[in-house]
């Protein structure tokens, strides 16, 4: 039963090489089924689009079943708190990126059965930019984005 | 870097609200020191949250994430006594984790 469990999971969340990791490390006993399967390199893309055809979202459609809370201005691009949420039905990864930011993918979160799919995290914004929200569900992309304006900065200097 | 991480879980009626602050400098690798000299990049890379020992939620993060990254999320079908652990990895290697159990909101 455990090992049926932990084979949705992996087969949900694909397998990871994070995993041998972190089990190795000792923080994780051989057995939990952690499998952080990013593409890390998708964090190195330079522009959007590069991001988001490393995250296999290209092709995204709009949807409306995706909220965005963010502030219309950000006084402080160091911290920009911004809360996400899907109503998509079957979400198992949320993903946001800065269209501007010298890195634009800036997180992605995977939830299994039991987790919500919706979080609050803070972000940096370099300059006024898109915010653009990412739901997969069932291999499908979602998206949804939102201009958010910045009086300060928050990246480089 | 020393310091603890954060960590709080209630719930109300089964669902679970929980938030959770790593104390970590999350530098993006871009910034310079007064010096001119780019202070090398260290971030936290990936989260991962779980509950009674199953992970639930994993995260990848980027360098974009704020300096002591505060994160909100939302569990169901969880009662008091729930135990929930959270561990972090970043780019250098260097780990933290901690534990906590959910209380009645």
């Amino acid at each position: 039963m455990k090992h049926v469990a932990r084979r949705h999971f992996l087969q949900v969340f694909g397998s990871g090489t994070a995993l041998s990791l972190l089990v190795g490390s000792g923080l994780l006993k051989p057995g939990m089924a952690l499998a952080v399967d990013f593409n890390r390199s998708a964090f190195e893309a330079k522009t959007a689009a590069d991001a988001l055809r490393l995250i296999g979202a290209a092709g995204a459609e709009t949807s409306p079943d995706i909220l965005i809370k963010a502030p219309e201005i950000a006084e402080n691009g160091a911290v920009v708190p911004i809360e996400v949420t899907s109503r998509i039905p079957g979400t198992t990864r949320l993903s946001v990126l800065v269209d501007k930011n010298p890195y634009p993918l800036a997180l992605q979160f995977n939830f299994a059965a039991g987790a919500t799919p919706t979080f609050q995290a803070k972000l940096k914004m370099a300059e006024t930019s898109r915010l653009r929200v990412v739901a997969s569900a069932a291999g499908r992309h979602y998206t949804l984005f939102r201009e958010v304006k910045v009086t300060v900065g928050g990246c480089g200097e | 870097m020393s310091d603890p991480i954060k960590f709080r879980a209630t719930v109300k009626g089964s669902t679970g609200e929980v938030r959770v602050l790593m104390p970590h400098p999350m530098e993006s690798g871009l910034r310079r020191a007064p010096s001119g000299q780019l202070i090398p990049a260290r971030h936290i890379t990936s989260v991962v949250l779980s509950l009674n020992g199953r992970p639930v939620i994993e995260g990848a993060l980027g360098s974009a994430v704020s300096a002591n990254p505060l994160f909100a999320f939302q569990l169901e079908g969880v009662k008091a006594g729930d135990q929930l652990a959270v561990a972090w990895q970043d780019n250098t290697g260097q780990r933290g984790n901690a534990e906590t159990v959910f209380s009645a909101a």
